[in-house]
């Protein structure tokens, strides 16, 4: 898990990413829901930018959340019923 | 009485600026008694901040029913014309008491009328910036609807110019687009995309010279996004996977015939845009092969003619017929064929030789730079150079392709021998440098004098150096002078001239009006020649050019044509584009982003890529594509990629759309522009904007709110729902130290508020309040103040100076403790929320023109006597509702329209009949 030692990115610069890590992270929670920490650690990226790409995932129909929160707080993701298919074979 | 027959010149009786809580309030109000009313609003939505908000204190009412009511009244309202989008730009007081007003409406480049609200643009948009309207939590699309509740809930797509890449390709292609679509993994989208500009994508992935890469913004930090790369992968990845267009002839087919002289660039790009339009498009080209200098110039290495092959079919597949081996001798010829117009894209291949004293010597031999060309491009055998000494004359691209050409065919020692110094040489200087490479000798600063025989009977070329060398403004070579005294030879067995190419306009010089030069003359804006039928595009007009120029004016004459032969005028303009993005504001907002250096394509060595015609660069990976154009810094915002457009249902996306300038007359004048938060950043140890889990109030009503950026309320730094929470009371109101020293009136219930929704969103969260005091003056304030007591909710009196992160994740907040053991305590919390100060809005002082708008002394606008005239403000006629006079309530902010209602219609009766 990569715990924010730093001050995070700007958003804009995050979001900017919005259009790769979105595909990747789908590519990660097609075979098992994941938390953000899960997540943050295969993409060794901050848990604060999953968080967001994970909303941008969820505003668009893309992801969902499993159930209720862990023991540790936190959620699970997995691909929504009908994701939109990403084009991206990366 | 209806008032409004009374003032037949007025265009609305009321203009009310703002639509949050007391602009829709006062709207009704006015709009009830009557009175046609005017509600101009700047963002795209009525509402204001107030159906931002999760819930309302003290009843804790969903604020969206407590908001959308008012929004649906205004917006349905017979006497309310709502004009969202829409900046009012000056307000000036007329003589007789009313008002004239200067205002315009944004272009949203959605029609409203059409779009329905469904949202597809905004999921399929390619690129994502902050969302304002979730106080930046998270992102959101560029074509967007700002929040599900707006009224009207129309999407709009957010453009700050056009991208500098976009703006300068001569060929109207838009890179800003289909690399966003690169990056989103759109690729056959992408393809589609540019074809639809420019149909030669292939060719362009190869050969172009790339100008959008040399206005990429980028290239001011960490080099320009390597465009032409990106585009090198999606072509060849398109290409792979449908060796023949996916398409055929467009539907509707016109009985208009079209000759095109030429198959270059300019011409088949041409004959693409007119055969979409339907024509009966034949091209005719005197090569045995199309393509032009596509073909015949640019050698192999660089230009694979299998390559050019399948972008040739992109056109032909639109039923455009292409006859090769037929040289155009007139215009009236086709004219007598039947063709209703021509575009003649002739080219520049005529090669310019000059007397060279020894020309004649024996086993010399001397040979224009398009004869070596075509012969290499095009013959199925190479001549024979093995083994030869060989001069190429000249120093522009041209003759850096004669030379890196014959350096692959065994020769054995290639020179280029040029008047220019070497960093005056006209071909782009990475060529030289890879000609350098290959082991092209560069005699640069040197004038050929004569070819003579050295004593071993063998051709020698022998030059002077040139001592002076002059040039244009523009950068054109002048004139020269030859030092004398500085003779030096090399062995020259063959000489090729690339000196310069003319246009091949020869045969038309009789029917078309010709510059000196030898170039068509032409329409600039239409292209059209001194023959009204007859357009002119390319090189045989430009001059030497590059690929993209030559198709902008096969693009532009197409449209010219095609308006000709619909019989439509022509004094119309061609392109209806943005002004070009201030780099600046680009460069602004990533001043502190991290540099992300341009991927390089791997390359193959010199000694290994002049050992055969093969393409020496390499490709990106899709991983490699993708990341290189996520480098794009979205300039523009919109990267005009185009998929809105495709995926609109309702076909209402319209990037023509203009700004719409408007000047009004209206009776009376209403203020409700609202205030402004108070940015918490300024409370630097507080560490909003350092630490994610450090919030604004607002921020923690959105994520309490039921249309929340995360799927529950959780801390943004990780996803994880949060234990315990702080919220921090008195951040920026009362407060000095940012010089506002008015108390918010609303922090203290509106805190409360949020503890007791995420007590009831998180059971088992501990929240902890600190505060100075609480200060529950409202009715049902107190009350809802100790149901927060009883709820669990701890209140802490004392005054929070700063916050630390740990190496845990959480935060150690430091206060001053008041009541309890006193002294500097400190406490850790897993989230803390600010509750921030408001800010006065100063745009009302701005807009209004003539005598002054008087301010209080805390800049907001002054009510004349707030006891018994609430609303009324120095300007007669000019009234103030809501905020803008003081931070209140909503409760407090209706009661305050109301009464700014009853002041305007009061003023609209003084006014009386016109």
């Amino acid at each position: 898990m990569s715990m924010l030692k730093s001050k995070p990115r700007d958003m804009l610069a995050i979001v900017q990413d919005e259009m790769i890590m979105t595909d990747r992270i789908a590519a990660l929670i097609t075979q098992e829901p994941r938390t953000i920490p899960e997540l943050a650690a295969l993409l060794e990226a901050p848990t604060y930018e999953i968080n967001v790409w994970l909303a941008a995932m969820r505003r668009y129909g893309s992801v969902e959340a499993v159930g209720r929160a862990d023991v540790d707080g936190y959620f699970k993701y997995e691909l929504a019923a009908e994701a939109p298919e990403s084009e991206g074979q990366e | 009485m209806k008032p409004n027959n009374d003032r037949p010149d007025l265009d609305y009786d009321v203009m009310i600026v703002g639509a949050g809580v007391a602009g829709m309030e006062t709207a009704a109000s006015l709009g009830d008694m009557g009175y046609r009313v005017l509600l101009v609003e700047k963002h795209s939505s009525i509402g204001g901040k107030s159906i931002l908000l999760s819930k309302v204190f003290p009843t804790l009412d969903c604020a969206s029913c407590i908001v959308t009511p008012k929004m649906a009244a205004a917006a349905h309202h017979p006497n309310i014309t709502p004009m969202v989008f829409t900046e009012v730009d000056e307000i000036g007081r007329n003589d007789d008491g009313t008002f004239k007003v200067d205002l315009h409406r944004k272009a949203s480049y959605v029609d409203f009328d059409a779009c329905t609200g469904c949202g597809q643009c905004e999921v399929d948009c390619t690129v994502s910036v902050p969302d304002e309207y979730n106080y930046n939590l998270v992102g959101r699309r560029v074509a967007h609807i700002p929040f599900p509740q707006a009224v009207p809930k129309k999407a709009l797509i957010q453009r700050r110019g056009q991208a500098p890449c976009t703006h300068t390709c001569p060929a109207g292609v838009k890179p800003s687009g289909f690399v966003s679509l690169v990056r989103a993994g759109k690729y056959a989208e992408a393809f589609h995309m540019h074809l639809a500009d420019a149909p030669l994508v292939g060719s362009l992935s190869r050969a172009c010279y790339a100008p959008c890469e040399g206005e990429c913004s980028r290239s001011d930090t960490d080099g320009t996004v390597h465009i032409r790369a990106v585009k090198r992968y999606m072509v060849d990845r398109y290409y792979a996977e449908y060796p023949e267009p996916e398409y055929g002839p467009v539907e509707t087919q016109r009985d208009s015939r079209v000759a095109i002289v030429g198959s270059g660039p300019g011409g088949l790009t041409a004959a693409f845009h007119l055969a979409r339009q339907g024509h009966q498009v034949t091209i005719f080209e005197a090569e045995p092969y199309a393509g032009g200098m596509l073909r015949h110039g640019m050698p192999r290495y660089r230009m694979p003619k299998e390559v050019l092959d399948r972008d040739i079919l992109n056109i032909t597949a639109l039923g455009v017929k292409i006859h090769t081996g037929e040289k155009v001798n007139s215009v009236a010829e086709l004219k007598a064929m039947g063709f209703d117009a021509t575009f003649v894209s002739v080219g520049n291949q005529v090669p310019r030789i000059i007397p060279l004293e020894g020309r004649d010597l024996p086993d010399f031999e001397m040979q224009d730079c398009m004869s070596f060309l075509r012969d290499t491009n095009v013959s199925d055998e190479l001549p024979d150079i093995a083994g030869q000494h060989m001069v190429v004359l000249g120093g522009g691209n041209v003759a850096l392709d004669v030379a890196r050409t014959a350096i692959r065919m065994d020769a054995a020692s290639v020179s280029i021998l040029c008047l220019e110094p070497r960093e005056k040489m006209p071909a782009h200087e990475w060529e030289v440098t890879e000609a350098d490479e290959e082991g092209v000798q560069i005699f640069a600063g040197g004038s050929t004098k004569r070819i003579f025989t050295d004593d071993a009977g063998k051709p020698r070329i022998e030059f002077l150096k040139v001592a002076n060398l002059e040039f244009t403004e523009d950068g054109k070579m002048k004139g020269f002078a030859t030092e004398a005294g500085t003779e030096q030879s090399i062995p020259a067995d063959l000489v090729v001239l690339a000196i310069g190419l003319g246009p091949s306009t020869k045969p038309f010089e009789d029917e078309l009006t010709l510059a000196a030069t030898g170039t068509i003359k032409v329409n600039a804006q239409t292209l059209q020649t001194s023959d009204p039928t007859v357009f002119a595009g390319g090189d045989a007009v430009l001059g030497p050019s590059i690929i993209v120029e030559a198709m902008g004016q096969g693009r532009r004459a197409a449209f010219y044509m095609d308006r000709l032969l619909r019989g439509e005028a022509l004094d119309v303009p061609f392109g209806d584009e943005l002004d070009v993005t201030d780099k600046q504001d680009v460069m602004d907002e990533i001043a502190e982003w991290d540099l992300r250096p341009q991927a390089t394509l791997p390359v193959r060595p010199p000694r290994e890529r002049i050992q055969s015609f093969e393409c020496y660069e390499g490709v990106f990976s899709e991983t490699e594509a993708r990341t290189e154009a996520n480098r794009c810094l979205n300039c523009a915002q919109c990267s005009q990629c185009q998929e809105c457009v495709r995926v609109c249902p309702a076909d209402c996306i319209d990037f023509s759309m203009k700004p719409e300038p408007m000047q009004l007359k209206v009776g009376t004048v209403v203020m409700s522009t609202g205030y402004e938060i108070m940015d918490p950043s300024n409370k630097e140890l507080l560490g909003f904007g350092r630490l994610p889990d450090v919030i604004s109030g607002p921020q923690m009503d959105r994520l309490l709110a039921p249309t929340r950026p995360f799927n529950a309320v959780l801390r943004p730094s990780d996803g994880k729902e949060p234990e315990s929470i702080a919220i921090v009371l008195c951040n920026g109101s009362r407060d000095h130290t940012v010089c506002n020293p008015l108390c918010c009136r609303i922090g203290c219930m509106y805190s409360i508020k949020h503890a007791q929704l995420v007590m009831g969103a998180l059971p088992l969260a501990d929240v902890t309040i600190y505060t100075i005091d609480v200060r529950a003056f409202g009715k049902g304030y107190e009350e809802f103040y100790e149901q927060s007591k009883g709820m669990g909710v701890e209140y802490v009196k004392g005054k929070v100076s700063r916050i630390d992160p740990l190496e845990n994740g959480n935060l150690s907040l430091h206060y001053e403790d008041m009541l309890g053991e006193g002294g500097l305590q400190t406490r850790e919390h897993d989230m803390v929320v600010l509750t921030v100060g408001f800010l006065p809005n100063t745009e009302p002082f701005a807009l209004y023109k003539g005598s002054e708008l008087e301010a209080d002394d805390f800049q907001y606008v002054r009510e004349i006597d707030p006891v018994s005239e609430p609303a009324r403000t120095n300007i007669e006629g000019l009234f103030a509702a809501g905020t803008v006079n003081g931070v209140r309530d909503i409760p407090d902010t209706v009661l305050h329209a109301g009464a700014a209602a009853a002041q305007a219609a009061s003023y609209i009766q003084g006014l009386g009949g016109a």
